[in-house]
């Protein structure tokens, strides 16, 4: 046993070496200074800076829910007692829808991202080019592995064993993405990992140069099934209203869901300290005010999760706030890395080549609006359709039809606009 | 450090790193064009069904929604982004290219991809849970808002194959790159031909669910898809004669002359088979089977989605993005309006190897020892987007283009007369100083001399600490 444990322990040393290696740096600063792309940011990079955070937050709660959701049904899956098989189709529902919305939320940090850090991103995903591209086909595979669970789901063994490869697919998509985030805060090994010090070039893309198992733990694992524990807790809240729904089996739900977060949410709390202290002297981090916010914030959301051991439905939406929280410091936290690494270099976002326009941040706007109105709307139906007992239907009141009609309005109007545009600037420069 | 923004280059062997995303791309069309056609007629059908009091017709949508979400939302929205990941490891600086323009633009398609995911799950899970009026309501913001993403996503095509326009250059404007010349007959194209997917598919199901519906609710479903089939097949040949006629002039000359006939061939086949399958089911609708549907969506896959894509991608050439970024990564214009320069003059005066800081120092000053090396390299970096440089099968391989060219100077003076000095419309100019044309020369001639094949790696004399150490004594 102690030999298996101290193998682990040097594995796990290994990978962290890795990314000590010697570096061959050369001018890291003038190769970054030349990646950025010559067109330049169309809008300032500190907008860009806090949309990608804000919409990593977000996209992040769904990454965890679709990876923590399935723990919760392995587990459910493995236990013969009616709850825990109720609970464990329900949490598998949550996965299911969660992987779409983890996948189209993710969309606008990676866009976000790229504009200000390209030099970073692109060269990373190149130095792994084939896991990169193995991505999209683990996710592919393990998102239908969770569909195959979901179709099977009344025969739990066999939806078990799909849920477990789910998961399984789903951490080696995280792993991919952890490793290609990784690497780019490295810039000063690249040339060194690439070249293997000058001997070769590495085209095949088949390598992986850097991973960091606390970093892994701490924005992936733990927070999949705190996050999730809280999800049964909003769970608990919901359906509580609902006639005709177990209240006993709810009150129990919610209170399995505060129980996993407050011991996943110590372990977050541990593997994200334990990260800190990996993280290079050079860069300063452990100094710094957004390294402890995020601390501070995990040690918060942990105290309102405490609390909320006897009533998790009471707490519920307190439980959401206080994580959505603690998740945007670390959003912060792990931004403030990237400037923190690349400041080394005298590489800043916010002196990036600017072609400053407005008609393209005008047309975001606008359909951001326009999508507001139709998700107001389409969230609200979907809302009170989820409490309405089985059977019956939901009919909307005045007000909502109304809303109904304004969403289909401002959708034809921007359909309108965005076509009417476009036929004025053709006919202008081409008719 | 005098360098050029070059990434990490990958080399995908034989068939090239262009095929993973063409396998990509092509999924994605299928999927998502099945996706937004079907949200239009799904939409359309549950008018029909409420404004004709026919409930059944729901069983009908239900099914189809399913079949969506599984397909069209698990492929679809993995393959979307996957073509965005597949581009970034083969063509970085293209993407980029596109994203440094287009940023906001793809963050508006952003809003309609949320409310496109969030919509069609909430249609599942509350048909028949909230009344008709409310649902048909949120049928035809889906719709739109599918159909929407279409709108968002042409535009960004049709700017990577041309800016329609050399105003563009000078002015920078979003517009001008925008709604370029063929963003309309393109559009109107897509659109068309997503409702003859979308049908096809939408016959399979019907024919799965002959036996449910009552019979008048399943033949009025069959027409109608019918109809939108037929019609998706008129419009879209007479939208793609106009698309072809707002081409460049250089696409028509790859379309005539470089295009084969076998990828050109499948198209028109399987036009005509989706459309006599469309004929057919509206003359007869029970006659609709599933094993024929079905297969013929796949066939509409291999024999007219797949080719199509690759033809697209290859008129496009020799540019990845707005006809100022080649293929193979290098700027070759100027575009005033943004402050970007032309690295050609560069790159022919300092040479390749040298401004692209991936590239070991024992590679940049090229002699005797490392000559096949650093052809090697130069023939990976600048020619491996459209070509298998170390074998003779596959993506257009240098095994079999320069077969029997064993003698180093009559390659270099093939690629100096041919590819540097008079290169034809759809390959970017051969670059690079004499003495790198001279050592892709060499390797050249070297691998054909080994039988047309030899292995991808590069391997470098010195380290770069000992070439550092001679180049500064």
């Amino acid at each position: 046993m102690k030999d298996m444990i101290r193998w682990f322990l040097l594995f796990i040393l290994s990978f962290m070496l890795i990314g000590g290696k010697w570096a061959f740096a050369g001018d890291v600063g003038a190769m970054l200074k030349a990646m950025a792309d010559p067109a330049g940011a169309p809008f300032y990079p500190v907008v860009m800076q806090v949309l990608q955070v804000l919409t990593w937050m977000l996209h992040m709660i769904f990454v965890y829910t679709s990876i923590g959701g399935l723990f919760f049904t392995i587990y459910g899956f493995t236990k013969k007692e009616e709850r825990w098989q109720r609970l464990a189709k329900a949490t598998l529902e949550l996965s299911k829808v969660s992987v779409s919305l983890a996948i189209v939320l993710g969309v606008a940090p990676l866009l976000f991202y790229q504009v200000i850090y390209d030099p970073l991103w692109y060269t990373s995903a190149n130095l792994s080019a084939w896991w990169y591209v193995l991505f999209i086909v683990f996710l592919l595979i393990g998102y239908y592995f969770i569909w195959g669970a979901y179709f099977t789901k009344d025969k739990p063994s066999m939806s078990m064993l799909m849920s477990v490869l789910g998961v399984l697919f789903l951490l080696l998509v995280g792993f991919i993405i952890h490793v290609v985030n990784y690497q780019a805060l490295y810039p000063e090994k690249w040339v060194e990992w690439y070249t293997d010090g000058g001997r070769t070039m590495n085209i095949s893309g088949w390598n992986i140069y850097a991973f960091n198992v606390f970093r892994y733990l701490s924005f992936l694992v733990f927070p999949s099934i705190a996050v999730t524990g809280v999800f049964l807790m909003l769970y608990n809240w919901y359906f509580r209203s609902r006639e005709d729904m177990d209240k006993d089996y709810l009150d129990w739900a919610g209170k399995l869901g505060a129980r996993s977060a407050m011991y996943a949410g110590i372990g977050w709390l541990v593997s994200h300290i334990l990260y800190i202290f990996t993280i290079p002297a050079d860069w300063g981090a452990k100094g710094s005010i957004f390294t402890w916010l995020s601390v501070l914030g995990l040690v918060l959301c942990a105290g309102v999760v405490f609390s909320s051991q006897k009533n998790p439905a009471k707490m519920a939406i307190p439980s959401l706030l206080a994580g959505s929280v603690a998740l945007l410091l670390i959003a912060v936290f792990r931004e403030y890395l990237r400037v923190a690494s690349t400041a080394r270099f005298g590489y800043s976002i916010y002196s990036y080549k600017l072609n400053l326009e407005f008609l393209s941040p005008l047309l975001f706007l606008g359909t951001l609006l326009t999508g507001l109105v139709l998700y107001a709307y389409a969230w609200w139906m979907a809302y009170q359709a989820g409490k309405t007992p089985k059977g019956k239907v939901y009919e909307a009141s005045e007000t909502e039809h109304h809303l109904g009609d304004l969403s289909v309005f401002v959708v034809i109007l921007w359909a309108i606009v965005f076509i009417g545009v476009g036929l004025i600037v053709v006919v202008r420069n081409y008719g | 450090m005098d360098v050029l923004g070059f990434y990490p280059m990958w080399y995908v062997p034989v068939v090239g790193s262009g095929f993973v995303i063409a396998i990509i791309a092509a999924i994605h069309v299928m999927a998502s064009h099945t996706s937004v056609g079907a949200s239009i007629l799904l939409a359309y059908l549950a008018t029909k069904a409420y404004r004709e009091n026919q409930p059944q017709i729901y069983d009908y949508i239900k099914k189809y929604l399913l079949g969506l979400l599984v397909f069209s939302y698990v492929s679809g929205s993995i393959t979307g982004p996957g073509i965005w990941f597949s581009a970034t490891v083969v063509n970085p600086r293209g993407i980029s290219a596109l994203i440094h323009n287009f940023v906001w633009v793809w963050a508006a398609e952003w809003v309609w991809f949320i409310a496109e995911v969030t919509l069609v799950y909430i249609l599942f899970y509350t048909l028949g849970k909230i009344d008709q009026k409310s649902w048909l309501r949120l049928a035809w913001t889906f719709a739109i808002s599918s159909w929407a993403t279409m709108y968002i996503i042409v535009g960004i095509l049709s700017f990577m194959l041309s800016p329609g326009h050399e105003k563009w250059f000078t002015t920078g404007s979003i517009l001008d790159a925008f709604y370029n010349k063929n963003y309309f007959p393109h559009l109107l194209e897509r659109t068309s031909y997503m409702f003859a997917i979308a049908g096809t598919v939408g016959l399979a199901i019907a024919a799965l669910m002959k036996k449910d519906l009552p019979e008048k609710v399943y033949k009025d479903i069959v027409k109608t898809l019918s109809y939108w089939g037929i019609g998706g097949i008129v419009f879209g040949l007479m939208f793609f004669a106009w698309y072809v006629s707002t081409l460049p002039e250089r696409s028509h000359v790859i379309l005539e002359k470089v295009i084969p006939l076998y990828l050109k061939l499948p198209i028109m086949l399987i036009i005509l088979v989706v459309l006599a399958h469309f004929v057919l089911a509206a003359v007869r609708p029970q006659a609709v089977r599933f094993w024929m549907a079905y297969p013929i969506y796949a066939l509409i896959f291999f024999m007219g989605v797949y080719p199509e894509e690759k033809i697209r991608e290859t008129i496009r050439k020799p540019y990845v993005a707005g006809e100022f970024v080649w293929v193979n990564q290098i700027i070759s214009r100027d575009v005033p309006a943004k402050g970007i320069k032309s690295e050609v003059p560069v790159i022919d005066q300092k040479g390749l190897l040298t401004v692209n800081p991936f590239v070991p120092e024992g590679l940049k000053k090229i002699n005797s020892q490392n000559e096949i090396m650093a052809g090697k390299a130069i023939a990976i970096l600048q020619c491996s987007g459209c070509h298998n440089v170390t074998g003779s099968t596959g993506l257009r391989p240098f095994g079999q283009k320069f077969a029997g060219m064993t003698d180093p100077n009559a390659v270099y003076g093939f690629l100096t007369s041919y590819l540097r000095d008079n290169h034809p419309p759809y390959m970017p100019k051969l670059v690079g100083t004499d003495e790198e044309i001279k050592a892709l020369s060499a390797y050249i001639a070297h691998m054909i001399s080994k039988g047309g094949s030899v292995s991808a790696k590069i391997e470098v004399p010195n380290t770069s600490a000992e070439a550092k150490k001679e180049v500064q004594p």
